[in-house]
């Protein structure tokens, strides 16, 4: 048991270290990047010809920019350590504060986004490896293909065009109604305005997370079926149903393993649908600052996905160790 | 793998999948020669009116954008870039990752565990905002998407490649290679490299399809190549012109080409993994 245990203990710190280099390697790369690279910060702001002599000395005087590269470095990470993420060049505000609020807004949309495809993913899956039919095999082929084809902002565009500009059922992006004022009882549920922008964005990102969690789904299921337990629990004369629950139960773990590597590529997504929903958040928020050259934002916010990312998939990693007892001997 | 089935290429749905290919391959070769319009020549109709958003039919066959541009034309040329950039960036991700999986699978040891650290590290990595980042950087180009799409999506190949090579390099073949004197670049290359061939071009085709998605992608958040017109770069007008709710002929061709030819290549690529590992098809 305790050596179980201290097995245990020694993989999680292992994985964290490896979280933690993953970070550093980030965090330095970003770094590197925002100096070497061509279109860098301060070049674009003194470089322009636009500001006198004196004004360019005293501004790399205040911004430390004749300080050694490792002075620079050192500075950079303490203040990362602490949560200093510097200046918006464009807001003129504390970046922290500029990006909390773009957080939320991120994990107001994706966090359902990913739990219902997941959940949409693991029944229908379920259900097409079930039904060993020709329709259903191939029905699931074209959803597959189809789905994992289409680029997500175009996805955004259609379901606009359709259910926004087209029916009019829904508004056509935002977070919320500017000077939104409840008329019926339903309006005066709280929530009720932000829930309704929700709609239209959370339905895109689904149609276009679904597709790799169904398959794999589906491919687990083909094989559960084969499984010992399975013709068992058909022997003991259980209904279609309840074996297809107990197969399915048992199929689960692959796409378990699925949703850290989902989160990475759910970000692609996240960051296009926030533009075409105008979605305020951070990677709406990434977008914009890249494209006025606010880089102290941008550089933040994609700091602040990749450590959800490296956070999720540690997360991932642990929880499928607990659910499956093999991985734990390795 | 027989030859007859290299030949047939499988299924109804590979040959469906090979014909769409060939098809846009064919257009985008031909594109300079098919094009009615110039497609970035802004039309008039009449004396001085410009052609704006005409729908289609007429002497615009899939109608005019915003700016009086020729939409076919537009769609003709933007296959170009979509392809080349596509078929270029899954060389390059593929050549980095089989090299990477090679010497590591190989090697084993010491270079194996740095290359699958620097691995592990470029999986940690969420790709596209990342790539959103580098482009913006490096100033948008077509090169600059091309070598941003390849400096992360090598890391899945390297993955598949290393678990093979590890399982080859145990087997007679290379050990008799090696007792035969072959040298380590020879064994890697001449006798290891045939056997990881096919999944090698079917990660080629995955690469593209990815490739393909990720050029759109970039393009559609105006980081494109400003002088280029690509599928992607024809959303991002759209879009940015306000000219989604009013002008369907402008949004869904480009969004249609991008899909099909995705579509195209994964049906190439799930038909090369039947003729590749038989055993699926089981």
């Amino acid at each position: 048991m305790s050596a179980e245990a201290g097995r245990g203990a020694h993989r999680l710190a292992a994985r964290l270290a490896q979280s933690l280099l993953t970070i550093w390697v980030l965090v330095t790369l970003i770094w590197l990047m925002f100096r070497l690279l061509p279109g860098d910060p301060t070049t674009a702001l003194l470089g322009t010809g636009q500001l006198p002599p004196d004004a360019i000395q005293r501004l790399r005087k205040a911004w430390a920019l004749d300080d050694p590269w490792l002075v620079q470095y050192l500075r950079y990470l303490a203040n990362l350590v602490v949560g200093d993420l510097g200046l918006s060049f464009v807001f003129r505000e504390p970046v922290m504060k500029i990006i909390a609020p773009a957080l939320v807004n991120t994990l107001l949309l994706m966090v359902p986004a990913v739990t219902i495809s997941v959940m949409l993913g693991v029944v229908l899956g379920a259900r097409l490896g079930w039904r060993r039919g020709a329709l259903s095999e191939v029905a699931g082929n074209i959803i597959v293909l189809v789905l994992r084809s289409l680029p997500a902002f175009w996805i955004g565009i259609i379901v606009l065009v359709i259910f926004s500009y087209t029916l009019g059922w829904f508004p056509i992006g935002g977070i919320r109604t500017p000077a939104f004022f409840p008329e019926t009882w339903i309006e005066e549920i709280p929530g009720y305005d932000v829930a309704r922008h929700l709609v239209l964005p959370v339905l895109a990102a689904v149609l276009y997370f679904v597709a790799d969690p169904l398959m794999i789904m589906r491919t687990a299921m083909l094989e559960a079926r084969t499984e010992d337990f399975v013709a068992y629990a058909q022997a003991r004369g259980l209904s279609d149903g309840d074996v297809m629950r107990i197969a399915r139960a048992n199929a689960m773990l692959p796409v378990v393993t699925y949703v850290g590597i989902m989160v990475s590529f759910a970000f692609g997504g996240q960051v296009l649908l926030e533009v075409v929903f105008s979605w305020p958040g951070m990677g709406r928020l990434m977008v914009n600052s890249v494209l006025q050259r606010d880089y102290p934002v941008a550089q933040a916010a994609f700091l602040l996905m990749a450590v959800l990312v490296v956070g999720v998939n540690l997360a991932v990693d642990l929880a499928y160790a607990r659910l499956d007892p093999r991985i734990r001997d390795d | 793998m027989t030859e007859r089935g290299l030949l047939r290429f499988g299924t109804p749905s590979g040959r469906i999948g090979l014909a769409m290919f060939a098809a846009f391959c064919l257009v985008a070769l031909a594109a300079p020669w098919l094009l009615p319009y110039d497609p970035l020549a802004i039309n008039y109709v009449g004396e001085r009116q410009l052609a704006r958003l005409r729908p289609p039919g007429g002497a615009f066959l899939l109608g005019t954008n915003y700016y009086g541009r020729d939409i076919l034309s537009q769609i003709l040329i933007g296959s170009r870039v979509s392809i080349g950039v596509g078929l270029l960036s899954a060389l390059i991700i593929v050549f980095i990752g089989t090299n990477v999986g090679l010497v590591a699978g190989y090697y084993r040891g010491r270079i194996d565990a740095l290359l699958m650290r620097l691995t592990d590290i470029a999986f940690g990595i969420p790709f596209f905002p990342f790539a959103v980042l580098l482009v913006a950087l490096l100033k948008p180009s077509i090169w600059n998407i091309i070598i941003t799409i390849s400096c992360l999506l090598w890391r899945s190949v390297a993955r598949v490649t290393r678990a093979q090579v590890l399982s080859l390099r145990e087997r007679a073949f290379v050990r008799a290679a090696r007792v035969a004197g072959a040298s380590d670049l020879r064994i890697m290359y001449v006798h290891i490299f045939p056997n990881i061939l096919p999944m090698v071009l079917l990660y080629v085709a995955i690469g593209i399809a990815y490739a393909v998605l990720s050029e759109a992608s970039l393009s559609f958040l105006g980081f494109g190549d400003p002088q280029v017109v690509s599928w992607g770069s024809m959303l991002y007008d759209a879009y940015t012109t306000g000219s989604i709710s009013r002008a369907w002929w402008w949004t869904l061709p480009p969004g249609l080409c991008i899909t099909l030819f995705v579509i195209s290549v994964f049906l190439i690529a799930r038909d090369w993994e039947l003729i590749a590992n038989p055993r699926l098809a089981t």
